[in-house]
């Protein structure tokens, strides 16, 4: 894999009115590589992704987007993004969305028909974006997006709304392209998703880069272990069990966020005689970013 | 013609072409902007199309120039308009612009879009007029006419998308109709100004509509053109920092 960088972000500096929105972010995505940008509401995800794709004027730092100016749309040529939820033209059919991207991108229309079979839209030309599932439409903006063998792609929200097997084929779809040297930022609230796919994850928290590691990384950083079981203890019993963090309860089934483990289960199986389903496992991803963002004094959105 | 022309001519023809696909396969839309006036204008035209007016043309000829100012101006205020406001609301137009589309484009492709519409307004009003009878004006004054209204929609066009910039597609028509439909009563463009109020004939020449309609009369009567000329192109300077400026807003 070639290490080029084909996103480059240095001390970006953005401000609204009173509230500083990035304060000194670094940001790398390099070719094939997929980059995770995660964090709670407001932490500056849409602010930093807008200016990397030329949306905004940036007022600090330095970006680069496959080596040019995100700003000229002779750059952005070389980005293909993918909104969460992009409302189609009514009478746009799947084939004029499509040959519209190739002609935007300053391609032939012939161009847009091997990406419409890559993608596996080959019998849905003729139809309306709108009367499509919501998998279906993902795959016209994904090959919107990738029309022009753009040099990034970025997806925001890519997979919210599909069903697992039309995310794994998204997926599927983007490792392909991954291969062939395009870099991918993607933003997410679905973050045991991006440690699937992501090779790094960037935590960002009010306007600054908490965390820039592979996810393994970050999770093998956190102390916490988390135990689950059946269990009738009250949510109160347990809370006052020694180590514990957090308590996520559903009917009898509880999770427990620990630093003690080993002190925890004692404890559990002496007040808990019918206690069943015992099980201990390392902290997710998504315990990582909680902690981190707890840490930096974030408050971090259901 | 260099490579960055060639793409950018090729760009503002699949954008019309979305443009125009859009109106054709959803033409209830066109019901307010297309029918509405053409039906008043068959409507009026059969009341009072033979009178003769003070300058000695037919009312039926006159009313192709005035009511033909309101068909044109309905076209070109409000489908430009809805359609920019629609696509802000969907995200269409920021996926345009990430894409590397000028925007100037796209706006120059609502409006093209938008003029056979309004011609075709104009060419159903002429034909109704002669089917009445009562019109006659030559071909080339007609001709005239038509490119001096649609050239003189700009304006109105480029207030339209500042509304189309910052308001929802509901917000959009009902604040543009808001606008139009006084200021067409009011500048004579359905009744003469001569059967109206005293305070109605003075407001007139305050607003732009008034000078668009009279520079479209002057097409088949004579008469002055340049101040109608100048407060058009005055509105337009305005209108287009309106617009710019509602952009901006509506992109950070």
């Amino acid at each position: 894999m070639t290490m080029e960088e084909v996103l480059k972000v240095r001390g970006a500096r953005h401000r609204y009115a009173d509230k500083v929105a990035l304060d000194g972010v670094d940001l790398d995505v390099h070719a094939g590589e997929c980059v995770a940008l995660l964090g709670p509401n407001g932490a500056g995800k849409t602010t930093l992704v807008n200016l990397a794709i030329g949306l905004l004027s940036r007022q600090a730092g330095e970006i680069t987007l496959a080596g040019g100016d995100p700003r000229h749309a002779a750059t952005r040529r070389k980005l293909g993004v993918v909104q969460q939820s992009l409302g189609f033209p009514n009478t746009m059919r799947v084939g004029e969305a499509v040959t519209g991207a190739a002609v935007r991108a300053g391609l032939s229309r012939g161009a847009a028909g091997p990406i419409v079979a890559e993608v596996g839209l080959t019998d849905l030309l003729k139809q309306r974006v709108v009367k499509l599932s919501g998998g279906q439409r993902q795959r016209v903006q994904l090959a919107m997006a990738l029309v022009a063998d753009p040099a990034l792609l970025v997806l925001d929200e890519p997979t919210v709304g599909l069903d697992v097997p039309a995310r794994r084929r998204f997926w599927d779809l983007l490792a392909e392209r991954r291969a062939k040297g395009t870099g991918v930022l993607v933003t997410t609230h679905l973050i045991e998703e991006s440690a699937a796919v992501a090779d790094r994850v960037v935590v960002l928290a009010n306007g600054r880069v908490l965390a820039d590691a592979s996810p393994d990384v970050l999770v093998d950083r956190l102390p916490d272990r988390t135990v689950s079981a059946r269990t009738t203890l009250s949510g109160e019993q347990l809370s006052r069990l020694p180590g514990v963090v957090s308590v996520d309860r559903e009917g009898e089934h509880v999770r427990l966020t620990t630093r003690s483990p080993e002190a925890l289960l004692r404890c559990l199986l002496a007040e808990d005689p019918a206690l069943a389903e015992l099980r201990v496992e390392g902290a997710g991803l998504e315990e990582a970013v909680v902690a981190l963002t707890k840490a930096s004094g974030t408050v971090v959105a259901a | 013609m260099s490579t960055m022309t060639a793409t950018t001519a090729r760009v503002l023809r699949v954008e019309i072409a979305d443009d125009v696909r859009a109106i054709v396969r959803e033409p209830a839309a066109l019901f307010f902007s297309v029918l509405m006036p053409v039906g008043f204008f068959a409507l009026f035209v059969s009341l009072f199309g033979h009178q003769t007016s003070d300058s000695g043309s037919s009312t039926g000829t006159l009313m192709v120039a005035t009511f033909g100012t309101f068909g044109v101006l309905a076209v070109t205020l409000l489908n430009p308009a809805i359609s920019v406001a629609g696509d802000r609301e969907r995200g269409w137009l920021r996926a345009k612009q990430v894409s590397g589309v000028p925007t100037l484009v796209t706006l120059a492709a609502k409006m093209l879009a938008a003029l056979p519409y309004a011609l075709a307004v104009l060419v159903a009003m002429a034909v109704a007029a002669a089917l009445n009878g009562s019109l006659d004006a030559p071909v080339g004054k007609l001709v005239a006419l038509a490119a001096v209204l649609l050239l003189g929609s700009l304006p109105f066009t480029l207030l339209g998308l500042a509304v189309g910039f910052v308001a929802s597609p509901n917000a959009t028509s009902a604040i543009l109709n808001a606008f139009m439909f006084p200021a067409a009563v009011l500048s004579g463009l359905w009744m003469p100004l001569e059967i109206m109020p005293a305070f109605v004939q003075q407001l007139a020449p305050f607003l732009p509509t008034y000078h668009l309609a009279q520079l479209a009369v002057a097409q088949l009567n004579g008469g002055p053109v340049l101040v109608h000329i100048l407060v058009l192109l005055g509105m337009t300077v305005v209108t287009a920092t309106l617009a710019s400026m509602a952009y901006r807003r509506g992109r950070s």
